[in-house]
């Protein structure tokens, strides 16, 4: 018998005893979560961290002092001098005859299953199992093994142990209601409405919530086993929501995304577009060798070294025949804090021209409202207006955020139109104290007025959704014509991304000066061909092969995104790592070091120290939002900082 | 397909009677299977956007319970009990008569599908009466083959309204 803790005053706390260790956690804290935090581990299949419990699997009874029978430790609530008892010879029956009961007719086919190595099922049966079967294994129930679900996911209705989580994520985390079960007893299937394939945006969290290998990625079908696979945590580069992943690779490839829970951001749950799009990164389509091929003469591979000594030539040539304002440079939306910060510094205080910018069109007048609205935030505002549907088409994740917010926190979320009328929306919004305004960048004006209309009635917290993986960190680092990085104002007359094109194209801008990949530069089509082709020399630093890559005049590889070190920053500010998972597909320097060598054959200095890790030291040093910021934090703008 | 709207009202009046939509999923497959006969998708599709739930809501519960036909059934349903006072009293008897002059196992339809039949249900609480069946929702107590031979002739000469009546007279009450 464990002996009663002392009572205390008050504080919200309450004392239990777990296995003869006290501790004291705070009211409503769960025996589970509890007993984690002495690192006490109860085995469980249908509780779920992000999901209401339901103890319908049994598998986490335990022994309470005073209870007649044993409880679900998953959904029983401490109460002041409770004592749990988790590792008591009733506890183990308890475990290894749940265990015995999932395992009747579960296939044991964990030879041939995706999950194995990784399955709670396998891992849990090692641990609290019994070592045999009552139960001939010729007599299973059998059931339809590889019913593909959809596109992405594929069942096999015999390994399902009837945890319930799926149905519960379609339920509580998305809403949709995609996955039932039906029929009953052991003829309990996981199944969709008369067969029908999933449609959500969401589906390929459904593999990692089930428990077991029910569940499984079709593009992981039969790929690898975990122990197999490196892992690197990563940021997800197909927008600009900023989702941590683990980035699992063998053999130099990508494997999958799997989700890597920051309740900041993500809350764990990746969108498909952005866990499903791995392959593109193992592309061999790869920019790989330095070239030169200069107008006049002959094109020719080259090493890196000669290829940035004849783009400073190339620059030197246009400056010293016209003026530095003759170059345009274009940074991207894809590239770290560090390169962005770099090719600002080498475009301002090195070439000396202001027409710089990541994107076609003018990003005009920040304020500090514009990113006050964090992620976790939006559950805090009472009311929440989104602006189209721009913004979750964007960045997708976004709208389970908007769901949680609605549904666990009971605040109101109105879409309307993107341009809806200011009046309108105020009337429809009733009373509030707290208003967050979601728009798509290229709304924001219109977001302004709605805010504005808004604010009348209470405060407003606004949230723009930037595109491109690191288009807040384009914007916040002043790769733009109109402000230097922490949003000063530049000097007037640099020249945004169209009017870059449009001056090539007539012959104003004689060189260009660009960072790939950029999708908002490809996006200016013909305008784009006219630019590249009338432009004298086009300097360009590139992953994938492509119109930009081969109008170039120079040509340098670059680094992919998992292929490289740096910072990336979302939508709210959040500045994030970037690591190598993979190793560069072209056996060049980092695009730092190609930038600083770049700058010291332009005779800058300074800039020997240009590895990713001392560029971010002089970026914080630079941005003292960034400094903030730290690695994983938020750069916030106040007002004073933007003046 | 559409349903009727005498199924549609029954089916706004169970929404009604609840607080929560889905608890009116039970009584409105009710009335969809008293004009349909049976469930289709279709059918739970349109229970679905009247009651405003998921017709994957609609469709677990209708698998979950036995009574709820997801295939087509005959015109009559007779469900045979064979539990032990009914046993005792000489339910094989009828379960083999039935066989016989129906035609077909429990489980499955006659050929000319007035009939769907079972023996498989559990105790139907008519042991007062036993041996018992259940013909379309009411009990027929008593039998003997020949008592039998008679209620299906009947049956098979009348339609399959008395079932509707008898099973709303009893919800309502």
């Amino acid at each position: 018998m464990a002996q009663k803790p002392p009572t205390q005053p008050d504080d919200g706390h309450v004392a239990v005893s777990i296995d003869g260790h006290e501790t004291r956690v705070p009211k409503g804290t769960l025996v589970l979560d509890a007993a984690a935090g002495l690192g006490i581990h109860i085995p469980i299949y249908c509780a779920h961290p992000k999901m209401e419990p339901v103890a319908v699997c049994r598998m986490c009874l335990v022994h309470i002092e005073r209870f007649p029978k044993p409880q679900p430790a998953c959904a029983t609530v401490v109460a002041d001098g409770m004592a749990v008892t988790t590792d008591s010879a009733e506890v183990t029956k308890i475990r290894e005859g749940m265990l015995e009961f999932l395992l009747l007719n579960h296939p044991l086919d964990c030879p041939v299953c995706d999950r194995g190595g990784e399955c709670d099922l396998q891992d849990f049966t090692f641990r609290y199992g019994p070592s045999v079967s009552r139960f001939p294994i010729t007599e299973k129930v059998h059931f339809n093994k590889a019913v593909p679900l959809s596109e992405h996911i594929e069942l096999d209705q015999e390994r399902c142990i009837l945890c319930w989580r799926c149905v519960r994520y379609y339920d509580e985390i998305t809403g949709e209601k995609e996955i039932v079960l039906e029929q009953r007893g052991v003829q309990t299937l996981v199944t969709t409405f008369n067969e029908q394939p999933l449609r959500s945006s969401f589906q390929g969290n459904l593999p990692e919530v089930c428990p077991v290998g029910a569940l499984t990625h079709r593009q992981y079908r039969f790929v690898s086993r975990p122990w197999d696979l490196q892992r690197t945590a990563g940021v997800c580069p197909e927008c600009s929501y900023g989702c941590n992943l683990n980035v699992d690779s063998r053999d130099f490839e990508i494997r999958r995304f799997a989700s890597r829970d920051n309740p900041l951001v993500e809350d764990m749950w990746l969108c498909d577009r952005g866990r499903y799009s791995f392959p593109k990164w193992n592309s061999t389509e790869r920019v790989r060798r330095p070239a030169v091929r200069p107008r006049a003469g002959r094109a020719r591979d080259t090493a890196v070294g000669e290829a940035i000594a004849a783009a400073a030539n190339e620059l030197r040539a246009v400056i010293d025949a016209h003026s530095p304002s003759a170059i345009g440079v274009m940074g991207s939306a894809e590239s770290t804090n560090e390169e962005l910060f770099l090719l600002q510094r080498l475009a301002r205080d090195v070439i000396g021209t202001r027409n710089i910018d990541h994107q076609l069109g003018s990003f005009d007048g920040i304020t500090s409202e514009e990113h006050a609205l964090g992620i976790a935030e939006i559950e805090e505002c009472d009311a929440l207006v989104v602006l189209g549907v721009e913004p979750e088409e964007e960045a997708p994740v976004l709208t389970l955020r908007l769901f949680k917010a609605q549904h666990k926190r009971g605040r109101r979320v109105h879409r309307v139109a993107r341009d809806a009328d200011p009046a309108g929306v105020v009337k429809a919004m009733g009373a509030t104290t707290l208003t967050g305004v979601i728009a798509d960048e290229t709304n924001r004006e219109h977001a302004v007025l709605v805010a504005t209309a808004l604010a009348r009635k209470g405060a407003v917290r606004r949230m723009t959704v930037t595109r491109g993986v690191n288009g807040r960190g384009a914007k916040d680092l002043g790769v733009l014509p109109n402000v230097l990085p922490g949003y000063r104002a530049a000097p007037p007359g640099g020249k945004n991304g169209r009017e870059i094109l449009e001056a090539a194209a007539a012959g104003a801008i004689h060189a260009l000066l660009i960072t790939g990949p950029n999708a908002a530069l490809e996006r200016a089509g013909e305008l784009l061909d006219r630019a590249l082709q009338r432009a004298e020399s086009v300097i360009v630093v590139e992953t994938r092969p492509g119109k930009v890559a081969s109008a170039a005049t120079v040509l340098i590889p670059g680094h992919a995104i998992f292929e490289k070190l740096g910072t990336v920053t979302n939508i709210e500010g959040r500045v994030q790592r970037v690591r190598p998972a993979l190793p560069p597909a072209a056996q060049t320097p980092s695009d730092t070091r190609v930038l600083a060598a770049l700058a010291a054959e332009l005779g800058a200095k300074g800039w020997e120290r240009s590895d990713p890790m001392s560029v971010n030291r002089a970026l914080r040093e630079a941005v003292p939002a960034y400094a903030e910021a730290g690695s994983g934090g938020r750069a916030l703008w106040t007002a004073e900082r933007v003046a | 397909m559409t349903l009727g709207p005498e199924t549609r009202a029954e089916i706004e009046r169970a929404r009604g009677r609840y607080p929560r939509a889905q608890s009116a999923i039970l009584p409105a497959l009710w009335a969809v299977q008293h004009e349909v006969g049976h469930l289709t998708p279709d059918a739970m599709t349109e229970v679905a956007s009247l009651l405003e739930v998921t017709p994957s809501e609609v469709e677990a519960v209708s698998t979950f319970y036995s009574m709820y036909f997801q295939r087509p059934h005959g015109r009559h349903e007779v469900l045979v009990c064979i539990n032990v006072s009914c046993a005792l009293r000489g339910a094989d008897g009828i379960v083999d008569h039935l066989t016989r002059t129906l035609g077909c196992e429990s489980g499955s339809t006659t050929a000319d599908g007035e009939f769907t039949w079972s023996s498989t249900v559990e105790c139907l609480g008519a042991c007062g009466g036993a041996p018992a069946m259940q013909l379309d929702h009411r009990f027929e107590e008593n039998l003997t083959p020949d008592r039998v031979d008679a209620i299906l002739a009947r049956a098979r000469n009348g339609t399959s309204a008395g079932a509707k009546r008898s099973v709303r007279q009893r919800r309502d009450r």
